[in-house]
């Protein structure tokens, strides 16, 4: 039976909205069909480049997890990193924050102890000198110090 | 994830379609390969990753964006805003009965199979033509639910509108073509 006798009688306006659609559409696929040749070559040079994009992007997405990886391998000792887990990530990534701290922690003790080092060997020499350490807040010794020698 | 032969067959198969419908919008060839193109590149850079099911939906949002993005670039304002306030038919006769076209156009259709090459030709520019004339927002509903199949919830959100205003453009887009179709003694 032909539908559209069928659809005549119908009381579905979008059932006959759909078939008259569909009669449209087989004739813009067939206009779809026939673009012209340099269409199609612009058309198939974009879906390549489009490609070439979505490979990249994959290859990117790759490479931004790979030295992560290699870095975790390194820090086990020649490991090849194949299980690598997120934690160890993580500590691969924070590792050398946690080294540049510890090392400034220890250049600052190390300072400090050179200071105390060097308190201690002045206060070590002024008790251990003939002068008693009161006669450096005398003034006259003071000036006696600052006087030209003969 | 799609991979690379499910986007390439996915992109083959939308190309042209994709093609028509944005030279029906902009009618310019050379801008309707510029923005497919656009399109093609966004979804493989930003959506390559997604299962193949979504693609077609993800493509014909990011075709009607980058549509809208050549009109804003050419500064068409005129034309835009014709043709996105055209919610309302300046056609009076709201008896129109798509029904009674289709049964009008019944008997030519039972000698279409005896037409020659070029009158088919002639039909197709014709229906073709019509379809270009229709207002963008009725055109991008028929489109969208009948060439590319999406459903009316789909092709509501690649439109950005309600699913009933879908309807009523794809019903007075069926309408207009119709009776257009009819004046010109064409049965699609």
């Amino acid at each position: 039976m032909n539908p559209t006798t069928t659809l005549r009688h119908s009381a579905d306006p979008e059932a006959a909205q759909a078939l008259f659609a569909r009669r449209v559409v087989v004739h813009l696929n067939e206009g779809a069909a026939q673009v012209q040749p340099d269409v199609a070559e612009r058309l198939r040079f974009a879906r390549e480049q489009a490609l070439a994009r979505a490979r990249a992007q994959r290859s990117v997405a790759a490479m931004t997890v790979e030295p992560v990886g290699g870095g975790v391998s390194a820090l086990r000792w020649g490991g090849n990193g194949r299980n690598s887990s997120p934690l160890w990530v993580k500590i691969g990534s924070v590792m050398p924050l946690i080294v540049l701290v510890c090392g400034l922690l220890l250049i600052r003790h190390w300072h400090a102890q050179a200071e105390i080092d060097a308190a201690a060997e002045i206060d070590a020499a002024l008790l251990a000198d003939d002068l008693p350490p009161s006669a450096y807040s005398d003034p006259g010794f003071s000036e006696f110090l600052k006087s030209p020698r003969d | 994830m799609a991979s690379d032969l499910e986007l390439s067959d996915f992109l083959k198969s939308v190309e042209k379609r994709a093609f028509k419908r944005t030279v029906f919008a902009v009618r310019d060839d050379d801008a309707a390969l510029d923005i497919v193109q656009d399109a093609m590149i966004r979804l493989a850079e930003k959506y390559a990753d997604r299962p193949p099911g979504e693609l077609p939906l993800i493509f014909q949002r990011i075709l009607s964006n980058a549509t809208m993005d050549w009109f804003r670039r050419q500064k068409v304002r005129n034309a835009a805003v014709r043709n996105f306030s055209d919610f309302e038919s300046a056609d009076p006769e709201q008896e129109f009965d798509l029904l009674e076209t289709l049964g009008a156009v019944e008997g030519s259709m039972a000698s279409e199979s005896a037409s020659d090459a070029v009158a088919r030709a002639q039909i197709l520019h014709l229906i073709e033509a019509e379809v270009a004339e229709l207002p963008a927002r009725q055109r991008e509903a028929f489109l969208l639910r009948y060439w590319e199949e999406l459903d009316v919830a789909e092709t509501a959100a690649v439109m950005g509108c309600s699913e009933g205003s879908v309807k009523t453009h794809c019903s007075r887009a069926v309408h207009a073509l119709a009776k257009a179709l009819q004046a010109k003694g064409i049965a699609p």
